[in-house]
């Protein structure tokens, strides 16, 4: 067992934080199980938490709904997490407008998550047809891209405002007002954006936006959709008339107050986590290449979120450096993806135009509130006999 | 070097006591299972190597409180091992992928990662015994798959750990149960992993050409040369065969012959199918190299029992033996291992 464990790995998930933990324990227990759609005294003390969260997120996510363009509670719906959010958005907006006679198809960029890409798939596979929007070498949506999708009818547009591998940010505001000006529903992918950049929807005039639980210190299980247009959606799953019926079922309830606690304390401290993260970030990014000199820093050449850092270095491949950093106490993730066959760089690095040999090469190291320099100096001290050690073993194994 | 061990874990019961046993032992192990080909929706889940294995792995793995890692041979494995496999049942042999599984895959590729991990050891749930730098016979007679490892580099055995090769296959099991590990009671894997059902046609059909000879109809002959019916493939046949032939002897008739450049299926009687003398090519040594008249027991399939024989001609390429007594079907492609009296692997090579 490593003498000190660094996680540099928040981008895939965060433990939960004791405030949220503590914020959620009523609900689980006797004081307010009950089914927050019963109009007993065990229910309204449920939908007391429900409707305070969706209170606390609205708030977060820009409040002041009242015509000033902000988020109103109503307009936040739960779901089990980013992914399904994300497939409501793309295809609940994909079948909304079959039904209503227009384009039954979406565009969706190139490195988006691959939640919206495999629902815009799915869009395909149910007879209608999907747009794969190019990005630039800095990750960035192309505007004529985007402009053709609009000019040929749309049912929706998705593009996320941090991608979670390069942290790359888009244009968010000008790609949203660009799709308003067309009519057509825009749907933001916020998971890695929310508590990391400044976000608020008051600003951004999208239809439809997805943040995630498990990323900012809540339980794995839980998200929501922002939906401020009910009618460019419909539902993807049925049952009851939970949430509008947009996403029936009986509310997750400890997750839900676990987020909203949770979205509170991240819009909060947002600045502050900004600040030091890319502090931490900067200081991985220089020591590392002070170490290992010909290591290539991925998508850096463009506006980058603070927490993320997409690392690759040559003659390695990444899941024989991840297995060695784990061994030596050291956690985070690879930039590839080990598809059928043999490994490939991942779709956000190739969409980018990094070489091959760097894609399948490529490490992403994410920070949390939890890091420090430690951790930093962990990573910066274990790096260079790893590397020696992972090149010299792909060389052997691609001889 | 520390003494960290690498073991190699399927995600059937061996390998899981095995790593369970290191554990016991004190060994510093880290446990890795090698991905080595594409689980598609074609292949439906197998008692070993499935993804379903991976988990059952990682199940044990997490029990023991060992790191595990899953290690992608997809490329090597596809042609070092099933490459070969096709090639050599298109030339009208009958060859073992494990034997080659094991000397490119478990004991060389596996290796380098063992290496760049600062691993003294690596280990496996091999039935064999690895001792002071040689390798032996498992002690379950049943079990034994020392046949199997004959082609590894020599000096690779002092640093294989063998931890069940000293146990029978029940002493395993009540092993598995005492330790609590998931894979107690998982069946045996009996077929070629990369194999579904068995049907190996069906993975060359997958990989040879439409027209492949190896798959077209010739003739059944007799060793007299009578043409005796029509066969749709020679790769379905294998020596020593008795299924699926013409009928109409007064014997019983055994596939005694493959001639793939008339694609000729040749039968012949239990006699004729036995052989006096073995020739081995792609000669391995984990002994120091027998010389002309060497006594030596060779053993020309898994499971059957080793013979007597006696050395009448070596080179470095190939290993001609005289038989004490004769053995049945002995066939191109199979292995024979070579074995002292005491049970000693001394190496081996391919039936020429």
């Amino acid at each position: 067992m490593p003498k000190r464990l660094v996680y540099l790995d928040n981008a895939a998930t965060t433990p939960v934080r004791p405030e949220v933990l503590e914020a959620m324990l009523p609900y689980l227990g006797r004081e307010a199980f009950g089914n927050p759609s019963s109009p007993h005294r065990f229910g309204r003390a449920a939908r007391a938490g429900v409707d305070q969260a969706k209170r606390s997120i609205a708030e977060a996510l820009g409040g002041g709904g009242g015509g000033g363009g902000g988020v109103e509670p109503a307009q936040v719906i739960f779901t089990s997490g980013g992914t399904e959010a994300d497939n409501l958005a793309v295809i609940g907006c994909a079948l909304a407008a079959r039904d209503r006679g227009d384009p039954f198809r979406v565009a969706v960029s190139a490195i988006e998550h691959k939640a919206v890409l495999a629902a815009a798939h799915a869009v395909a596979h149910l007879g209608g047809e999907e747009i794969i929007l190019p990005v630039s070498g800095s990750g960035e949506v192309a505007d004529a891209a985007l402009n053709e999708a609009l000019a040929r009818g749309v049912a929706v547009v998705s593009v996320m405002w941090v991608n979670n591998e390069v942290g790359v940010v888009q244009p968010i505001a000008r790609l949203a007002a660009r799709c308003r000006d067309a009519g057509v529903p825009f749907h933001v992918d916020g998971v890695q954006a929310f508590g990391k950049i400044p976000v608020s929807l008051s600003d951004i005039p999208c239809t439809l936006f997805t943040i995630s639980g498990h990323k900012i210190g809540a339980p794995k299980g839980i998200g929501a959709l922002v939906v401020r247009d009910r009618h460019a959606v419909e539902a993807i799953i049925h049952g009851g008339g939970q949430q509008f019926g947009i996403r029936p079922g009986t509310e997750n309830v400890p997750g839900i107050v676990g987020l909203g606690a949770a979205v509170e304390l991240a819009a909060r401290e947002q600045a502050a986590f900004a600040a030091r993260a890319a502090a931490l970030r900067d200081d991985l990014e220089r020591r590392v290449l002070a170490v290992v000199p010909d290591a290539v820093i991925n998508g850096a050449s463009g506006p980058r979120a603070p927490h993320v850092s997409s690392v690759s270095i040559p003659g390695t491949d990444s899941e024989a450096l991840l297995m060695h950093l784990d061994l030596a106490g050291i956690a985070c993730s690879s930039g590839s993806a080990c598809s059928t066959g043999a490994v490939e760089p991942s779709h956000v690095l190739t969409a980018m135009g990094v070489p091959r040999e760097l894609g399948v090469a490529a490490l992403r190291f994410s920070f949390g509130k939890e890091n420090t320099e430690e951790d930093v100096e962990a990573l910066v001290a274990a790096l260079p006999k790893i590397v020696e050690k992972v090149r010299h073993l792909s060389a052997v194994l691609h001889r | 070097m520390t003494d960290r061990v690498l073991v190699a874990m399927s995600g059937g019961v061996d390998s899981s006591v095995a790593a369970a046993l290191l554990v016991e032992a004190g060994y510093d192990v880290v446990g890795a299972t090698m991905k080595l080909f594409c689980y598609g929706d074609s292949v439906p889940d197998r008692p070993c190597c499935s993804l379903d294995s991976i988990t059952d792995a990682q199940l044990v793995a997490h029990k023991l409180g060992i790191p595990h890692y899953v290690l992608n041979f997809e490329d090597r494995f596809g042609r070092d091992v099933i490459a070969n496999f096709v090639s050599e049942y298109a030339r009208g042999r009958t060859p073992i992928p494990c034997v080659r599984c094991n000397s490119f895959t478990k004991f060389r590729d596996f290796l380098y990662h063992a290496d760049a991990l600062d691993c003294a050891y690596v280990a496996t749930g091999h039935y064999a015994i690895a001792r002071d730098g040689a390798l032996f016979r498992g002690r379950d007679v049943l079990k034994d798959q020392s046949y199997f490892l004959w082609g590894i580099d020599r000096g690779v055995v002092a640093r294989m750990l063998t931890p069940v090769g000293s146990l029978t296959k029940p002493e395993t099991r009540t092993a598995a149960r005492r330790l609590g590990l998931v894979t107690a009671e998982k069946p045996e894997s009996v077929e070629i992993c990369f194999v579904p059902d068995d049907d190996y046609v069906r993975v060359l059909e997958r990989h040879l050409p439409s027209d492949a000879p190896a798959l077209a109809p010739g003739p059944v002959v007799t060793t007299g040369g009578e043409v005796v019916g029509q066969h749709d493939g020679f790769a379905r046949y294998t020596i020593g065969q008795r299924r699926g032939l013409p009928g109409g002897f007064r014997e019983p008739r055994y596939v005694v012959a493959i001639r793939p450049a008339t694609r000729e299926v040749v039968l012949g009687s239990g006699d004729e199918l036995l052989g006096h003398a073995v020739t081995l090519g792609e000669l391995n040594w984990l002994a120091d190299p027998l010389a002309p008249g060497d006594p030596v027991w060779v053993q020309c399939r898994y499971r059957a029992p080793a013979v007597p024989g006696r050395v009448r001609e070596c080179s470095p390429a190939t290993l001609e033996l005289d038989l004490a007594e004769p053995v049945r079907a002995i066939t191109p492609g199979q292995s024979g291992a070579l074995y002292d009296a005491d049970g000693r692997l001394l190496g081996g090579g391919v039936i020429a």
